[in-house]
């Protein structure tokens, strides 16, 4: 029997009325890692927060290293051991490498003079038990988010640690920054820390998991350990959703190719980002454009757009030639552009959803003496909401009332407002979970379909193979490659990337 | 490896400043003298201690612009209960009681702040009209330049006299101030759990709290030095002008605070140093000298402290951007 870090039993939790946990059971062992998968509201980011001390249970028992806990506090988690990486990091980027990574355990113990030479000394440990090698006195604002998620990994690694949860920590990590953050975290299981995984991502997930637990609805449908080989996408999707994603079915739209095509791009170049870029994008087509981080696909995504516009090259859209030199003119031509980071740059978060639907086409909204009108843009965003189905009771809600999945639904409901000729996506499925995913991807193949070109910029290759017709793949601001996504299967287009690295 | 000396930020003002003395010098060269450099420092020294009082407040990404009204409250209001009590002893009195104002209205500050959640800038709008309007209408509106006898000389207390060209040039004993205050704030700063959650704060606040600073206690902190200094910076200038006024420092916050952002701090927090702020208070000190000597208006003095501190803020973006 091995040792056990951690033991609910029946947790329950109620918020006002909703039931976030129903009579979950979770057992961690000493050096385990553990998988935790589920849709948003599932219930896995109450968990965490049980766990770390955040919320209280309201009935149930937790025996955290053989003793029993009738609240978890904060404080009582990390005396036990436990400890959170949560998707920001919780770095200070301002400061130096060291002293992020030691701050915590001089503030632990409660110090009050701050002993620099006591901060390189933990630093110096920390980072040595994770065999990395990062300059301890450069500001940890300049790092990459992989170097950041580390540096976040050290910070936790007190002398005492037993238990470490990660909330999704791969969202912002390329494929390789993905594969060396798994061997970290067998190097930590192996010195017999514990791990608990919270993750969208199921690649990663069967590459890592020895045990995997899945929530939905506030209840935990599955808890098993498996191994990568016997790891079933479709099962674990099911689990998930509660729904059946037949791929098997998909019905892609059949591209015109004797047609004009919906875009002609040719020798598209941009100084250190994109080189000789040509490409045909065909009247009802799906295109994918891939690659490592920095391979170039979302810098041309944003020469096309506008945003960064090329040095270079010739763009067609319907047969016309476009200069597209700000995003001014890339709207003007016709071009969408869904960013990644919908969020940050995407959304007016604070703003009623109405008003992230209008923006592009506000002009069009005015009367004729210039003044805008409030009924119109209701009208008009009622029809796009429901058009693309997002959601919601009422669209004066602010956009940060919709789920993940909905909000990138409004993002694009934006740009189809804007009727443009070419949708440029990028990885419009970052941190979106399973089932809306699913939906997305039918509505991209849908576009498609209907006639407006679509490129998708991805580097998920299921989501590649199940949306597009025809893949390019992009390496040092090249295209390298372009597959017909009939005749290739993941396996093929994977080791190309990974290879290519 | 730490960062070399050559490439801070400190070392980069120190030799502008180096430069702009020396072309200052070829121009006019009664600019090199160790007088000059004596000027400078009197003339500067209450907006060092000032500057040195708000340099945390931006460190914590905030900016405050009511401790020159703090200034005001610390020596004007004391000044006319002392003259009523006809105390005739020396400046002593004076500092005590103006830091202890200082001390308690940067306590309400902080207390603001930290139970309403006000924003920083927000509540020092209000506290300068308040503090600014208090001394003015309740104590008085007029200029006074009765002194206690024990102080009357103080002005003239020097730490070294030296004889050049141009006849004596004396150092205050104020500046002694300056270099107890900065080395006390760079060892708060640096060498205290209390001074790095004042950067931590200003990096990220949320992570901050999570990481399980006391915010409270920095925010109780930070603005009782700030109010602190600035009553001392008050003193001082009465002490060395020989007279007490109700509009101490009014409008003069603008300039300590574009002096500490030429030091080096981030107007968005998380950055600065005691020894870049002294270096920024210098520059601007220097600056204005030097268009003295090179016999510009003083009208454009202002105007061209206000282009400076415009090219240093570009120059901070910039050099942000480019490290990200």
């Amino acid at each position: 029997m091995a040792e056990e870090i951690l033991r609910l039993e029946k947790i329950n939790k109620h918020f006002a009325g909703v039931t976030a946990l129903e009579d979950v059971d979770l057992t961690i062992n000493k050096g385990e890692i553990v998988c935790l998968l589920g849709e948003n509201g599932s219930g896995k980011s109450t968990m965490i927060k049980i766990i770390s001390g955040v919320y209280t249970f309201d009935s149930g028992t937790a025996i955290i290293n053989g003793k029993e806990f009738k609240h978890i506090t904060p404080l009582s988690s990390i005396h036990e051991g436990i400890e959170v990486i949560y998707q920001d990091f919780s770095l200070f980027s301002h400061l130096t490498v060291a002293e992020n990574i030691a701050i915590s355990e001089i503030v632990l113990e409660g110090d009050k003079r701050m002993d620099w030479k006591k901060v390189e000394r933990i630093a110096k440990d920390k980072l040595k038990r994770l065999g990395i090698d990062i300059p301890l006195y450069d500001q940890v604002g300049k790092f990459s988010a992989a170097d950041r998620q580390l540096i976040a990994i050290a910070k936790v690694l007190l002398e005492n640690t037993k238990l470490i949860i990660m909330d999704e920590p791969t969202t912002a990590l390329s494929r390789k920054e993905i594969e060396a953050l798994c061997k970290t975290i067998n190097d930590l299981k192996n010195q017999g820390i514990s791990i608990l995984f919270v993750s969208h991502k199921l690649n990663e997930v069967r590459d890592l998991a020895e045990r995997v637990v899945i929530f939905r609805n506030g209840k935990k449908v599955y808890d098993e350990k498996v191994t990568a080989k016997d790891f079933n996408f479709d099962e674990v999707g099911f689990l998930m959703t509660g729904k059946r994603i037949d791929t098997s079915k998909i019905e892609y739209g059949v591209p015109d190719l004797t047609a004009t095509p919906k875009m002609e791009v040719d020798n598209l170049n941009l100084k250190g980002k994109l080189d000789n870029v040509s490409f045909k994008l065909y009247q009802n087509e799906v295109l994918g454009i891939t690659g490592l981080l920095g391979g170039g696909q979302s810098d041309l995504a944003l020469a096309l757009f506008g945003a960064t516009p090329a040095d270079s090259g010739t763009i067609k859209i319907e047969g016309k030639k476009v200069k597209i030199k700000d995003i001014h003119t890339g709207v003007e031509a016709g071009i969408g552009y869904v960013p990644a980071d919908r969020i940050r740059v995407g959304l007016f978060m604070q703003h009623p959803i109405k008003d992230n639907i209008v923006p592009v086409i506000v002009n069009s909204l005015v009367s004729k003496l210039g003044f805008l009108m409030p009924r119109r843009i209701k009208q008009v965003a009622q029809k796009w909401v429901k058009e693309l189905a997002v959601k919601t009771p009422n669209v004066d809600l602010p956009a940060q009332s919709l789920s993940g999945g909905n909000q990138q639904r409004l993002v694009l409901a934006k740009w189809m407002a804007a009727d443009p000729t070419v949708l440029i996506m990028d990885g419009p499925t970052v941190g979106v979970d399973i089932g809306s995913k699913a939906e997305i991807h039918e509505l991209m193949r849908h576009l498609g379909k209907e006639g407006r070109g679509v490129i998708l910029v991805s580097d998920d290759i299921p989501e590649l193979l199940q949306v597009c017709n025809r893949v390019l793949v992009m390496r040092d601001g090249k295209i390298i490659d372009e597959h017909q996504t009939k005749e290739i299967t993941e396996e093929v287009l994977y080791n190309q990337l990974v290879a290519s690295c | 490896m730490k960062k070399s000396i050559f490439k801070t930020y400190e070392f980069f003002l120190f030799l502008l400043l180096v430069v702009i003395i020396l072309a200052i010098g070829l121009i006019n060269p009664t600019f090199f003298s160790i007088g000059t450099i004596f000027d400078v420092i009197r003339i500067q020294t209450i907006f060092i201690l000032m500057a040195f009082g708000l340099l945390p407040v931006v460190i914590l990404g905030g900016v405050d612009i009511s401790f020159v009204a703090i200034a005001a409250l610390a020596t004007f209001p004391v000044h006319t209960l002392l003259l009523k009590l006809n105390y005739e002893g020396g400046i002593w009195l004076y500092y005590l009681a103006g830091i202890i104002i200082g001390v308690l209205a940067g306590l309400l500050i902080g207390w603001l702040i930290s139970t309403f959640k006000l924003g920083i800038f927000d509540l020092s709008l209000g506290m300068n009209t308040m503090l600014y309007g208090f001394v003015l209408f309740f104590i008085g509106s007029v200029t006074n330049f009765d002194m206690p006898t024990g102080m009357v000389d103080w002005h003239s207390r020097y730490l070294i006299s030296v004889q050049s060209v141009v006849g004596q040039s004396f150092l205050h004993i104020s500046f002694l101030w300056v270099i107890g205050a900065g080395i006390l704030l760079h060892i708060f700063l640096r060498y205290t759990t209390l001074g790095r959650a004042i950067f931590a704060m200003g990096s990220d606040k949320s992570v901050a709290i999570r990481t399980g600073f006391n915010i409270k206690k920095v925010y109780l902190t930070v603005f009782p030095v700030m109010g602190a200094m600035a009553a001392i910076a008050g003193v001082t200038d009465a002490g060395l002008q020989t007279n007490f006024r109700p509009y101490l420092f009014l409008g003069k916050n603008m300039a300590v605070l574009a002096a500490v952002i030429m030091g080096g701090a981030s107007i968005r927090g998380g950055k600065g140093s005691v020894l870049g702020t002294f270096l920024g208070v210098l520059l601007v000190g220097i600056i204005n000298q030097a268009l003295v000597y090179l016999r510009i208006p003083t009208a454009w003095m202002d105007a061209f402290v206000g282009v400076t501190f415009i090219a240093f803020a570009v120059y901070q973006t910039l050099e942000t951007r480019t490290s990200k």
